[in-house]
């Protein structure tokens, strides 16, 4: 199977048509539209083809949904504030280049302010905690220039609490492994300039995680599912393991996954979206790079640490920040 | 998000008819929508309001701001004594719970539940919520949400008496026991096991606790576990759960500290024999190795510092077991 990037294009583009409209299910999921908007973006960034959407009303929509109460960004206007929304408005303004129109201050006192004594970080003001979004406070401090020392190591503090026997780590300290987990702790390790922190073990544990027709799961004795293919490749790739999985295998599922009338799926014949299609294409992407020197797919390079083009991140001032 | 959904083709007139009932759905979903955000806006709190936003949950359980707003509108019909706090707090939990049983994986309504029982403090019944939780993980046993959530229960069943929660993690710790005897692959019971050996261990020696002898000695809990291990390897040699949970037994520092060398040389060299008659037994059955049982020789072999046996086996995992071949190949190299 080829790649069918003209496909994926004109589903990204259509998925906030007219048409889409016309389903209770669009309007269901309001709740993730910030997010699908960034799933949506880097599945453009990744073809080369972001010139698709409009930039200004991407930038219009993303401004309209500032929470003033909180300081943060909700998924859709008069949404709560919510870290995961913030981070996708910030990712998604970076790689617009339109971080200018932002107010960073308010967005970082917003991100702070969600760190709990423990090191841990809430969602919103009502939240749980979760690695997931100690590594989404730090992406977007770091994409801000706002981390400080004190925030950071009480993070890394935290972060090593939630490792486990197996080498891994858990949403929380005693939960049980899980690869998204993974991503974000190793990604975070990336982003505090530690991975020196990782386990030995780790890097076994992620090379595990390929089963028989060459697709990725999450934890041990599960079903394979294409959105892994990029929260477990790309510690692999942080960490400089990418050899220690079959990514020709992987590959063509990967491939396997894509549906004729575009979008992927998080297995083969199942119903699309575009988080399985942005994180398989990232996943591709991230193969591309290290199988093809000649581009075979003529994807764009993308940065494992922050699931964004490293035109964007190339500019992120390195921790800890000389003074 | 699309998880283990099959792709629905609908033909033209299905499509057809589903958009024409979509657009009344459509249409009284975004009313009470816009109407729930417009009285927020008003900052008015009632109790209607509350009906509101139950009609908008029950259609949307995942709109975080909803459930946001039902928590800000409940703080302050309490604070203002136009509800008694215990008795909706109570009637909150059942709603929350019928639309658990709806919607088993949203985060939101667990989340939501949490903040029922934290509102109601000493009058929460956690003992409830356990066993809510262990028919849910009767039902489906590998619920990442069930598992958390277990956890939670368990921290706040604890109290300061170390003997009341050295039972409740005895009982939990019973519980790993009877869900990997039913069922070998269950890794989030095996994981649970890896953090509940430690902490009733450490309770037990603080307590002088006599009535409990496998928990006596860490010798005797670690060749426990190691029975439960070889007998899961019989079971399903391919199971990855039971090699993952052998080699922490094997290297980690609370079982091997307090061993003497000799003890911790004979206990390697028992499993590797052990694990050596397995793979030969597949050999028979199958006519090659065994993967798992050839990783697990290596990591023996490591543990015992013979490291001319283990370049052989990665020769041989190099040819059998091609995904994980450059992992083999740089470990080699690293000889
Ligand atoms: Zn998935």
């Amino acid at each position: 199977m080829t790649l069918l990037s003209k496909k994926h294009i004109d589903y990204v583009v259509n998925l906030n048509s007219e048409m889409s409209k016309q389903s209770y299910e669009h309007w269901l999921s309001e709740h993730l539209r910030m997010n699908g908007l960034y799933w949506g973006i880097m599945t453009l960034v990744t073809l080369k083809s972001l010139d698709s959407l409009p930039r200004q009303s991407i930038i219009d929509f993303v401004l309209s949904c500032v929470d003033k109460r909180s300081g943060g960004f909700g998924a859709y206007p008069q949404h709560d504030g919510h870290i995961l929304s913030t981070l996708s408005a910030v990712q998604i303004l970076s790689i617009l280049g339109a971080l200018d129109e932002l107010d960073k201050e308010s967005v970082i006192k917003f991100t702070k302010n969600l760190q709990l004594p423990n090191g841990s970080f809430q969602g919103d003001s009502f939240g749980e905690t979760d690695t997931r979004f100690v590594y989404t406070a730090l992406s977007i401090l770091s994409i801000l220039e706002g981390l400080e020392e004190e925030l950071v190591n009480k993070s890394l503090d935290y972060l090593k609490q939630c490792e486990n026997f197996d080498g891994a780590y858990g949403m929380r300290p005693g939960a049980e492994s899980h690869g998204a987990q993974v991503f974000t702790v190793i990604a975070s390790f990336a982003i505090c300039n530690r991975l020196d922190l990782v386990n030995d073990k780790l890097s076994s544990w992620l090379s595990e995680r390929q089963v028989k027709n060459g697709g990725l799961n999450g934890r041990p004795e599960k079903l394979p599912d294409v959105c892994y293919s990029w929260w477990i490749l790309s510690p692999l790739a942080i960490l400089k393991k990418l050899k220690w999985i079959d990514l020709s295998k992987l590959e063509q599922f990967i491939l396997d996954c894509q549906d004729d009338e575009g979008g992927v799926s998080d297995r083969k014949g199942n119903q699309t979206d575009v988080y399985h299609t942005c994180f398989s294409l990232t996943g591709l992407s991230i193969i591309n790079d290290e199988l093809y020197e000649g581009n075979k797919y003529d994807m764009d390079s993308i940065d494992p640490v922050y699931c964004m083009p490293y035109s964007a991140t190339k500019t992120f001032k390195p921790w800890p920040y000389k003074s | 998000m699309w998880h283990n959904v099959k792709k629905q083709t609908l033909s033209s007139e299905a499509r057809l008819a589903k958009i024409e009932r979509d657009k009344e759905k459509i249409h009284s979903y975004n009313k009470l929508k816009d109407e729930i955000f417009k009285i927020r806006n008003e900052g008015s709190h009632t109790v209607e309001f509350l009906n509101k936003l139950t009609d908008l949950l029950g259609l949307n359980p995942e709109f975080y701001t909803i459930w946001n707003i039902r928590r800000e509108t409940l703080s302050s019909l309490f604070h203002q004594h136009q509800l008694d706090s215990q008795s909706t707090l109570e009637d909150e939990l059942k709603f929350v719970m019928v639309l658990m049983k709806r919607y088993p994986k949203c985060y939101w309504i667990w989340n939501h539940r949490l903040w029922c029982l934290f509102q109601l403090g000493k009058d929460a019944n956690w003992e409830f919520e356990l066993g809510i939780v262990s028919k849910l993980l009767s039902m489906d046993e590998r619920n990442f949400h069930g598992w958390q959530y277990r956890r939670v229960v368990i921290e706040n069943l604890e109290t300061h008496d170390d003997l009341e929660n050295l039972k409740i993690n005895l009982q939990e710790f019973k519980f790993t026991s009877s869900k990997v005897n039913s069922n070998i692959s269950n890794f989030s019971a095996w994981h649970n096991r890896s953090k509940l050996i430690p902490k009733v261990y450490h309770l037990v020696g603080k307590l002088n606790y006599q009535d409990e002898p496998l928990f006596q000695s860490k010798e005797s809990l670690l060749l426990h576990e190691l029975t439960l291990v070889n007998t899961g390897m019989y079971v399903d040699i391919d199971d990855s759960s039971i090699w993952v949970y052998l080699e922490w037994l094997l290297s980690d520092c609370f079982f091997i500290d307090e061993l003497s060398n000799d003890k911790y040389h004979d206990i390697l060299n028992d499993q590797l024999k052990i694990i050596n008659e397995l793979n030969d037994l597949e050999i028979t059955d199958n006519g090659k190795d065994n993967c798992w049982c050839l990783k697990a020789m290596i990591i023996i072999n490591e543990l015992l510092d013979n490291r001319s046996a283990v370049r052989p086996l990665l020769e041989k995992l190099i040819d059998i077991d091609p995904l994980r071949r450059g992992r083999y190949i740089d470990q080699l190299d690293s000889f």
